[in-house]
């Protein structure tokens, strides 16, 4: 019954890990902008829902739909911003937002103050019938959106014209160029896409964790792990990765003890890179490059 | 690249060198000077290091690892068997070395993103050993009291370089002039040009006759090394390290933004960087706005690299060229 | 080459530049002239909640003291610096506001770590530094260090929480879980000493990095080993996490002890009904102060709440504390007529007889307060419950609520 409600927790872990990487995950992908702001992003997308909920009783899943809008806006300016930086590209625009990444981290600090924010959850756990298993609010909410999220973005991908225009720009952006297809209008969508990720993991990380203006370098940490162990451009990896990584984590608090959680993590993670480099679920070669 | 000694290059360099070397006996005791002038070279040398292996078109994102290796290599030597720093600071840079030699071991085949984010966690592993093996390392406790650099005697004159903040710039900065040359033949020698080759399109580069893994692998062991004495320095400059301080994200990162900053391709763009942006940071900015420091700071890297997508100093070198 | 010249003339008058202004400053340091009090804590990055409560105590107490006329008719100034949490610039801006401005004393500092270089600076250059919220026993031992002092300890923690566990609570399994800091693994060693030796089992005695998102799984832990209380040495932050988890995860606990971080006014409006039942521990709280002190705390809380619109914290009245110490001391000796030196400031510290709300304030050789201890509290229907020990008591412990 504890292994059962391990794994429960588990892949609540590993679904809140997948939501935060999705974001950072198609921005990589579609435009190799490595955004080291991410984590600020999704703290200011967590910032305005507490406020919502705090201040206009905005009830908690209504606040999703107005962070991720706000969050589009947000991620079509950081395009704006980033479509300046010069060759070469990834690099730069990592050094670049890892400087944004400070400016947002302190202006946090003077708009939001140095406390740490939680959205609480008031409703009882759900006890599962015939078992003592128990599933929380937050983990149904985290389990569902997550689910939700992948498969919304597999099938724009996977179905729709716009996403295979996406698609060939993640795979090849040279080829996409040949084949007529607008890059940088691309390039644009998926960061309006990526923006409304944002917006999404933003009020669960403040239900899930809780909201300080420098806690946003742990979520960029997330993110570029799940996103490289899953392989560039690959949705349903992302889910994947993150509930390896929930399980893995889980286990080893279990089993060995809290102190080596991290140890456990990297070695899963170094394992897979060296075993699989191309993501989870790769068949054939192809991944982003960090330049050279 | 005309090298002669009356050139306006050696010029300013020797210049600069000058300053450096003859500003103590201008400022007397200023102990901020050369406080912030000694973390400046520190910061400058470990830049360097890092972008030795950063010039073979791998980016790493672990360097932290070599850094707090050597620390705790460095630390732990002298606190269990007393030996002097100078041999310690060695061994340190000699245990980052070994991890190096794991890292060409196992992530030899990685390149790219990858490579970065398997070098990033690789940082986790001696960090959590050191961490929970409390009996030998202390554990989260960290290691206080470190012995610093015994005096030197040169002649009749002894420098008390554990105590005087002056011998301890005057330490840093020959540190730094002698990585700043070894990332000088990395740039300009032929072993510059292999590892460039390298950079640019590796299976070219093997067809040219370089020993692919031969030479990265020799970078990197480099690389760590350098970096492991960095470490050392810092445990007994510091006199205290923990986990948490030696194994830091920022360990890792600023190295890269230094040298981004500065010009990852040129010979003193990382020590540009450091020379820029420490004393900047520290002195003005921290005075300025106790708070909003790092705001000046961010803005500065944002703005300096939408202007010179490669480094302030390609700047200069620009402007040289049209003029 | 030929780059080499360009790069280095910015540099060179760069550094040029900040020579001079690192130059111009200090002298001129008059009779009327303010007196300059350096503080350095970690005003932003991870620990910026508690620096900046330190930072606000210590304003608080130097404009008071400056509303109430200074010292022998001279005012304060306060010059602030953060420190990253980083040693080097915790020496760096040490260093600078020694040198350059000319500081009379240092006060802040909220990490061990950062405290330590700072205290040996202040000893190379003969300054007095009040450390607020350090803990660390190492370094008041060895070497003596005649010019640092601190208002906190951690046998301040230790000992009132081992006697309160022992006498009070007497559980038969107790779990304790500590951050990967100095501080609190000193802390952890220290209480499983004390409980091994009332013959205690601790069953699961874990250290875990502050800032984990999930305990579930080391919950489950606690589930199955049937523990009846956890004392879990994180710290605010990390509260928020483990008691919503547990109490989601419905652990049946006799009682959760967070000696850190759950003595918050802050924490109790964050948690609202589910810190219900919790204990935590503090020097002080509004409400909550050492006898004798009561009007002078209320005061303090009202005029606290007046200038900065929050209500104070123990975070906060460790920094008032200890900046209250070092106005004392220098007021002492420029009244006694003294020269303001290094020295003479330490020599008012050591002689130091204070009344505080936080604690009776008298140092011992080491710079260790003497009186320094912390009381256990219980959180009840959103109050902080003083229940522990008996001569401070303001109400019984009430049993967790056994739904």
């Amino acid at each position: 019954m504890v292994i059962l409600q391990l794994i429960i927790n588990a892949f609540s872990l590993g679904s809140f890990y997948a939501l935060v990487a999705l974001g950072f995950a198609l921005i990589f992908g579609v435009t190799h902008a490595f955004n080291l702001a991410h984590g600020e992003l999704i703290l200011l997308g967590g910032y305005l829902a507490y406020t919502l909920a705090g201040q206009m009783q905005v009830p908690f899943l209504g606040t999703l739909p107005v962070t991720a809008l706000a969050m589009v806006i947000i991620a079509i300016l950081l395009q704006k911003l980033l479509r300046r930086v010069g060759q070469p590209y990834e690099l730069n625009t990592l050094v670049v937002t890892f400087g944004l990444a400070l400016v947002l981290q302190n202006t946090m600090l003077m708009l939001f103050s140095a406390d740490y924010r939680i959205i609480q959850s008031a409703a009882p756990a759900i006890e599962l019938p015939y078992t003592q298993l128990l599933l929380t609010r937050t983990q149904v909410i985290l389990i569902g959106t997550s689910l939700l999220a992948t498969t919304a973005l597999y099938i724009l991908l996977r179905k729709t014209f716009l996403g295979k225009a996406l698609r060939a720009t993640i795979q090849d952006r040279e080829a996409a160029k040949l084949a007529g297809i607008n890059v940088r209008r691309m390039s644009l969508v998926g960061f309006a896409i990526g923006g409304a990720l944002i917006g999404l993991a933003g009020p669960l990380y403040a239900r899930t964790t809780y909201l300080y203006p420098s806690g946003g370098t742990e979520a960029s940490l997330i993110a570029i792990i799940i996103t490289i162990f899953a392989g560039v451009g690959r949705i349903r990896g992302i889910l994947l990765g993150g509930w390896a990584l929930g399980i893995a984590e889980s286990t080893t608090v279990y089993a060995l003890g809290t102190g080596w959680r991290e140890l456990v993590s990297a070695l899963v993670l170094i394992s897979l890179l060296l075993l699989k480099p191309q993501g989870i679920l790769s068949r054939k070669p192809k991944a982003a490059r960090l330049p050279g | 690249m005309i090298r002669t000694a009356t050139s306006p290059a050696v010029l300013g360099f020797t210049a600069a060198l000058l300053f450096f070397i003859f500003s103590p006996f201008l400022l007397q005791d200023n102990a901020v000077y050369y406080r912030v002038m000694t973390m400046t070279f520190f910061y400058g040398a470990l830049a360097l290091a890092w972008n030795l292996y950063a010039l073979t078109g791998n980016i790493s994102l672990g360097h932290a690892a070599f850094f707090g290796l050597g620390a705790y290599g460095s630390a732990l030597l002298s606190h269990y068997w007393h030996l002097s720093p100078w041999a310690t600071v060695l061994f340190g840079g000699m245990v980052g070395a070994v991890y190096g030699l794991l890292w060409t071991v196992a992530f030899g085949c990685l390149r790219g993103a990858r490579f970065a984010l398997a070098t990033l966690a690789s940082v986790e592993i001696p960090r959590v050993i050191i961490d929970n093996w409390e009996s030998f390392t202390f554990g989260s406790l960290g290691v206080v009291g470190i012995t610093g650099f015994s005096a030197v005697r040169v002649g009749s004159v002894s420098i008390a370089l554990g105590e005087s903040l002056k011998a301890q710039y005057y330490l840093l900065l020959c540190c730094t002039l002698v990585i700043l040359l070894i990332h000088r033949q990395f740039i300009k020698s032929k072993w510059g040009w292999a590892v460039r080759a390298l950079r640019e399109e590796e299976t070219a580069a093997s067809m040219l006759g370089v020993n692919v893994h031969f030479t990265r692998s020799v970078t990197l062991l480099l690389s760590a090394f350098l970096t492991g004495l960095c470490g050392g320095v810092y445990a007994h400059l510091m006199g205290l390290i923990e986990p948490p301080l030696v194994f830091s994200l920022h360990i890792s990162a600023l190295p890269l933004v230094l040298t981004m900053f500065g010009g990852r391709y040129l010979v003193c763009g990382p020590l540009l960087g450091a020379l820029i942006l420490y004393p900047l940071d520290q002195v003005l900015f921290h005075s300025l706005l106790p708070v909003g420091h790092s705001i000046l700071y961010g803005l500065i890297i944002i703005v300096t690299l939408l202007f010179f997508p490669h480094g302030i100093g390609s700047w200069v070198q620009r402007r040289r060229t049209f003029s | 080459m030929n780059i080499f010249s360009n790069i280095f003339k910015p540099i060179v008058s760069l550094v040029v530049s900040l020579t001079v202004s690192v130059c111009s400053a200090g002298a001129a340091l008059g009779n009327s002239s303010p007196i300059r009090v350096g503080e350095i804590d970690p005003l932003t990055g991870k620990l910026a909640k508690h620096g900046q409560e330190i930072h606000e105590g210590i304003l608080y107490a130097i404009e008071q003291a400056n509303s109430t006329g200074g010292a022998a008719g001279r005012k304060f100034e306060l010059l602030s610096r953060d420190d990253q949490s980083q040693p080097e610039v915790a020496i760096n801006q040490a260093e600078d506001l020694i040198y350059r401005e000319q500081v009379a004393g240092l006060v802040g500092g909220y990490v061990d770590s950062l405290v330590g270089p700072i205290s040996e600076l202040a000893a190379k250059h003969q300054v007095p530094y009040v450390a607020s919220a350090s803990l660390q026993q190492g370094l008041t031992l060895g070497r003596h260090n005649p010019y640092f002092f601190r208002v906190a300890h951690l046998q301040g923690v230790v000992e009132p929480l081992c006697s309160f566990l022992i006498q009070e609570l007497k559980p038969d399994r107790v779990a304790v879980l500590y951050a990967s800091t100095p501080g609190s693994t000193e802390f952890g060693q220290q209480v499983r000493s004390c409980l091994l030796d009332a013959a205690i089992e601790i069953p699961i005695f874990e250290k875990f990095r502050p800032g984990s998102p999930d305990f579930s799984a080391f919950l489950l832990k606690i589930r199955r080993s049937r523990v009846d209380v956890l004392i879990s040495g994180g710290f605010f932050a990390d509260h928020l996490i483990l008691v919503r988890q547990m109490k989601e995860q419905k652990i049946p606990l006799r009682a959760y002890i967070g000696p850190w971080g759950i003595a918050y006014p802050s924490f109790l409006e964050a948690m609202g009904e589910a810190a219900h039942g919790l204990f935590g521990m503090c020097a002080w709280n509004p409400g909550i102060a050492v006898a004798g002190a009561d009007k002078q705390s209320r005061a303090f809380v009202e005029g606290f709440t007046a200038r900065f619109g929050k209500t104070p914290n123990t975070t906060t009245m460790h920094g008032y504390t200890s900046a209250k110490a070092l106005i004392e001391a220098i007021r002492r000796v420029l009244e006694s007529g003294k020269e303001l030196t290094g020295d003479n400031i330490c020599r008012a510290l050591r002689s130091l007889d204070l009344l505080l709300p936080m604690e009776h304030l008298q140092f011992d050789l080491k710079g260790d307060p003497k009186h320094y201890q912390q009381v256990v509290v219980q959180v009840q229907k959103g109050e902080m419950v003083t229940v522990y020990p008996a001569d401070r008591k303001t109400g019984e412990i009430a049993q967790p609520s056994s739904e």
